[in-house]
């Protein structure tokens, strides 16, 4: 007699739901959402030392924050950071299946705590680390590993069924309830990049321009915000800006992306949406040469976020433009106290005491550029200062700092000033965004096209413009988002169509948080 | 039972051993001439005999250990470095070398160990004085910010050890129902029986803590130009001397000086406790003054003030903000002093005592010693807050010869601001910003009969690379002889009720 293989029990067959789990969770996180997790360890702070974490210790559960924000530091890179977020994710959700008995169908229910965590991750967009406590994202999965861990052992210790299944154990799902199971294990990562797709596309992309920053990789900046020029939110066209500053391409470039501000969903402290000015006011003062407000803005940051990376770098940087030499070592070796920023520590502790150096550096070289001629108060413009300053310039070391005030004056359609301040460019091959503004307002100054002969090439393109877009401009806001694809970087389309809404909601930024001399 | 006792004996030897090093001078080292390079400076400085141990890191790359000879005539005691060169003195060793060199100088000798010859750099000294200082320092540790505030709280320092307790906390976390700043602590006559300080935006007013009792108080009325703003406790009477001022802020975008504190208006004003009664001192409209003080025999107050610049340059209120700020540099302040009898609480005809302003130069915080023979103040180029000015030294006038003079031994080529006299008169502490130019730290000196100021050190820590990784700064360093002893959780409740 044949002896008949016997079926293999349930038990004994192979259920990788939760490596399917690990493996989505972790491309989420080390591919899809990768810059910004990188951000929010920018924007978080962690070192051994508890003098360094005494802020952070101080807070309502400060520890178990301080604890995630040591996680979070691993972020540096997302391929280990991400795997470590996923094996806390997926032990957790192993867990509760098993705290919760879960069996059969029902325990597709395990995916759901991990669902819930990702999906207000993504909707938080900006303020998963913007004005928000950066210590959480890490710190509550790791709680609640902690917790149900807990539950587990006292399940297993007063339970009569002591086992707890093993990670790839089928336990007791048919084939059919395994791959349905499998396919809910995707569900969490795919909710959590549909919810960052179609209500959060510009964290990302975002992000992305601010880690190319860290490189000081300009020209990618600039290409992940044309490659999302429809995407129209402040902080994109911050960085974009910064980046076409940094290439010296303000005359060219700068109105390549569609500026009608949409809300980025930003919670500030005071608990109030504001449009998020001071998300990226410390990077635009820096990039504008204006090293002094860069500095007031960068304290501020760190007053009411705590120490946090970003912040410290970059007053690392002004002290060394300002030559404050002992303030920039003490940043240093601040930094130098947190996991993984030896690199950064390296490179700009050699520029200590060495001027030279400093000017050698080409991103501070470019600063330099347009540090403001002589010593004037923020005060006396319009806020926030990085545009106000530009549109009253009066008076600059370069060329660029000549660009900045018209692309600012162009941005801000105060078209006299605009005109008055390209006198010194009389004679001289204009860039063509400044062309085609002069050639807008020949239409109604033409001795414009004595002064500047070289915007007559405009008029044919002009021409083509007007007559198009004419019988548009009853509704100028409906027919923007269609025009700009054809017009993108023409700044009589920005001019018409542009930073419309630009006025309607004042930027609630710091207000409620101001206090006067402290 | 013996057994256990015997594990547990050498547990604690095993510990001590990691913790401590073994302390011993080397037995061969080779002198070289290049000054050791410690942190914070303690070389060469005067000190108090009941000063806290002054814990220093030694700054040498090629230094893999190191050990501290502090010889005096009285005894020694010697320190081993721990590994990442920093001294970790013992506090109860430390004060019986004090004790036993008092009015006495000690060598310190320092050695590196460079791989495995050890080396002895040229020797300094500590002098320890005669006089104590008072053992309580008072502070408000802040970050050196411009507009925003979240966690900030006044502490005192124990200075014969390294305890630091809260007076008061505002919120670990923002919150925007009950945020406020807190400011101005001032006591009576170095006891903190009777103290004050303010409280700013949410729940604000003064806090007042009299007999130990406290309460909240407005200190407003029809003719008072804001709140209370600089106060001075009178050193007998339940007065307390404020000004008013109208004040703003600008930033510089250029200059190192970075923020610009200015006065559109100020006033002095008189504010009886027990009464809880406010009246004007001194409210001329063209004439600013501020920063009132007592003389330690209450007869005097002191005060600052100013002409308003560009008198001839007329605007409306609204714009005189604007007009302070177009000629801030053009701000100065003289010290002058108004007589007072108790008796009657009135005050005679202000007597200039400080001519500033002839100088082009600028006096901010004047302060009489508790002997009534200095004057103490800081001195600027212009203006009033010096604490972000960086031409600010330390100034003092014998007011018996009426010879004004810097105290150049204690100041420093940076900020050094606001100060207090400690109770017996012969220490002084004042905030300075020498160390890196950004975060104010304290800094004592030692004042001597002669009146001349010697070099300052900066307050000690428990560990010296404390003042490189605190990211706050030190305000208003206020001397004295007790501990605050209100609790914070009962101020706060006064502050919130």
């Amino acid at each position: 007699m044949i002896k008949q293989p016997k079926e293999q029990p349930a038990e004994k067959r192979r259920n990788y739901t939760l490596l399917i789990l690990f493996l989505s969770l972790w491309a989420w996180s080390a591919l899809y959402y990768a810059p910004v997790l990188r951000m929010a360890r920018e924007y978080s702070f962690w070192a051994p030392d508890s003098l360094l974490m005494s802020y952070e210790q101080g807070r309502p559960w400060g520890p178990l924050w301080v604890f995630g924000l040591m996680l979070l530091q691993l972020f540096r890179w997302p391929v280990p950071g991400g795997a470590l977020l996923a094996l806390l994710l997926t032990l957790g959700t192993h867990l509760t299946a098993y705290c919760l008995r879960l069996r059969g169908w029902w325990r597709s229910l395990q995916f759901v705590p991990v669902a819930i965590f990702l999906c207000t991750v993504a909707y938080a967009g900006y303020n998963l680390y913007f004005e928000a406590e950066t210590g959480m994202f890490m710190g509550v999965p790791a709680l609640y590993l902690l917790v149900i861990s807990v539950l587990a052992l006292i399940i297993r210790s007063f339970s009569r069924n002591h086992h707890i299944p093993t990670l790839f154990s089928a336990d007791g799902l048919n084939p059919k309830q395994t791959f349905t199971a499998s396919v809910l294990a995707l569900l969490p990562a795919l909710l959590a990049v549909g919810i960052t797709h179609w209500t959060r596309p510009f964290v990302r992309v975002t992000a992305q321009m601010q880690c190319q920053m860290m490189e000081q990789d300009w020209r990618a900046m600039q290409q992940t915000a044309r490659d999302n020029g429809e995407l129209s939110y402040r902080p994109i066209m911050a960085y974009y800006a910064i980046a076409t500053v940094m290439r010296g391409e303000q005359g060219t470039r700068m109105f390549d992306l569609r500026m009608d501000y949409d809300d980025p969903h930003i919670q500030g402290f005071d608990k109030g949406e504001n449009i998020g000015t001071n998300y990226y006011l410390m990077d635009c003062d820096l990039a504008a040469g204006l090293v002094q407000t860069a500095i007031h803005h960068g304290m501020e940051q760190m007053t009411m976020n705590g120490p946090n990376l970003r912040a410290l770098k970059v007053l690392t940087k002004c002290a060394l433009l300002t030559g404050e030499w002992e303030v920039a070592r003490k940043y240093l070796h601040i930094l130098e106290q947190t996991p993984f920023e030896g690199d950064f520590v390296r490179k700009y502790r050699a520029m200590l005491d060495n001027e030279e150096a400093v000017n050698a550096d080409p991103e501070f070289k470019m600063i330099r550029l347009t540090e403001p001629v002589r010593d004037m108060m923020e005060n006396q413009f319009i806020q926030p200062v990085f545009l106000g300053y530009n549109a009253a310039l009066m008076e600059g070391r370069s060329i660029n700092a000549l660009w900045n005030s018209l692309s600012v004056l162009a941005y801000s359609k105060a078209m006299p000033q605009f005109i008055a301040r390209c006198q010194p460019l009389q004679g001289s091959p204009l860039p063509e965004t400044y062309a085609q503004a002069l050639a807008l307002m020949s239409a109604k100054q033409p001795e414009l096209l004595q002064a500047f002969p070289d915007i007559q090439m405009q008029h044919t393109r002009m021409g083509a413009f007007l007559t198009h877009v004419s019988p548009l401009m009853g509704d100028r806001a409906g027919n923007a988002p269609n025009l700009y694809k054809q017009y993108k970087g023409y700044y009589p389309y920005y001019y018409f169509f542009g930073n419309l809404k630009a006025t309607k909601k004042p930027d609630e930024g710091q207000s409620s948080s101001k206090s006067g001399v402290n | 039972m013996k057994k256990t006792l015997s594990i547990l004996t050498l547990w604690v030897i095993l510990l001590s051993a990691c913790g401590r090093k073994a302390q011993s001078v080397p037995s061969e080292s080779t002198p070289i001439r290049q000054e050791a390079d410690i942190y914070p400076d303690y070389k060469d400085v005067v000190i108090p005999p009941n000063i806290a141990p002054l814990n220093f890191m030694l700054c040498d790359s090629l230094a893999q250990d190191m050990v501290v000879l502090f010889k005096g005539a009285g005894g020694e005691l010697v320190v081993g470095g721990k590994n990442d060169l920093k001294t970790d003195i013992d506090t109860t060793a430390w004060r019986s070398l004090l004790r036993e060199n008092k009015a006495q100088s000690i060598r310190v000798t320092i050695f590196a160990r460079h791989d495995d010859k050890w080396v002895s750099y040229p020797p300094y000294t500590l002098h320890v004085a005669q006089e104590d200082i008072d053992p309580y320092l008072s502070y408000r540790l802040i970050e050196p910010g411009y507009e925003l505030y979240r966690q900030l709280g006044l502490y005192q320092r124990n200075l014969t050890n390294f305890d630091q307790q809260p007076i008061y906390e505002n919120n670990r976390s923002y919150d925007e129902e009950h945020n406020h700043c807190v400011n101005c602590h001032n006591y009576q006559n170095y006891s903190t029986k009777n103290m004050l300080f303010h409280v700013r935006a949410q729940h604000g007013g003064t806090i007042i803590v009299n007999n130990g009792k406290a309460r909240k108080v407005q200190i407003k009325g029809d003719s008072i130009l804001s709140a209370g703003v600089y106060p001075s406790w009178h050193p007998t009477q339940n007065l307390v001397a404020f000004s008013t001022n109208i004040t703003g802020q600008t930033f510089h975008m250029k200059s190192r000086e970075k923020i610009e504190v200015l006065d559109e208006r100020s006033d002095l004003l008189l504010y009886d406790v027990e009464k809880d009664h406010v009246r004007l001192v001194l409210n001329d409209k063209k004439e600013l003054e501020t920063f009132p003080a007592w003389s330690p025999d209450g007869k005097y107050l002191y005060y600052c003030v100013a002409k308003e610049p560009a008198p001839e340059e007329t605007v409306p209120d609204s714009l005189l903000g604007m007009k302070m700020m177009r000629h801030y540099d053009s701000i100065f302040y003289d010290i002058r002093r108004l007589p007072f009898d108790a008796a009657k609480r009135s005050f005679g005809p202000s007597e200039p005592v400080v001519d500033c302003a002839n100088r082009h130069r600028s006096a901010s915080f004047p302060r009489v010693s508790p002997d009534g023979r200095y004057l103490l103040w800081a001195e600027a180029d212009y203006g009033q807050f010096h604490i972000w000015h960086h031409t600010a030294d330390l100034f003092v006038k014998n007011l018996e010869t009426d010879s004004i003079y810097a105290l150049e031994e204690a100041n420093s080529p940076d900020v050094d601001s606001y100060h207090t006299w400690s109770s017996n008169g012969r220490w002084i502490v004042f905030s300075s910003r020498r160390m890196d130019g950004n975060y104010t730290r304290p800094f004592i000196a030692y004042f001597d009969r002669q009146g001349r100021a010697h070099k300052a050190f900066c307050l000690p820590q428990r560990d010296p690379e404390h003042n490189i990784l605190l990211l706050k700064s030190y305000n208003v360093p206020e001397l004295t002889k007790d501990a605050v002893r209100t609790t914070p959780a009962a101020l706060k409740k006064v502050i919130y009720e």
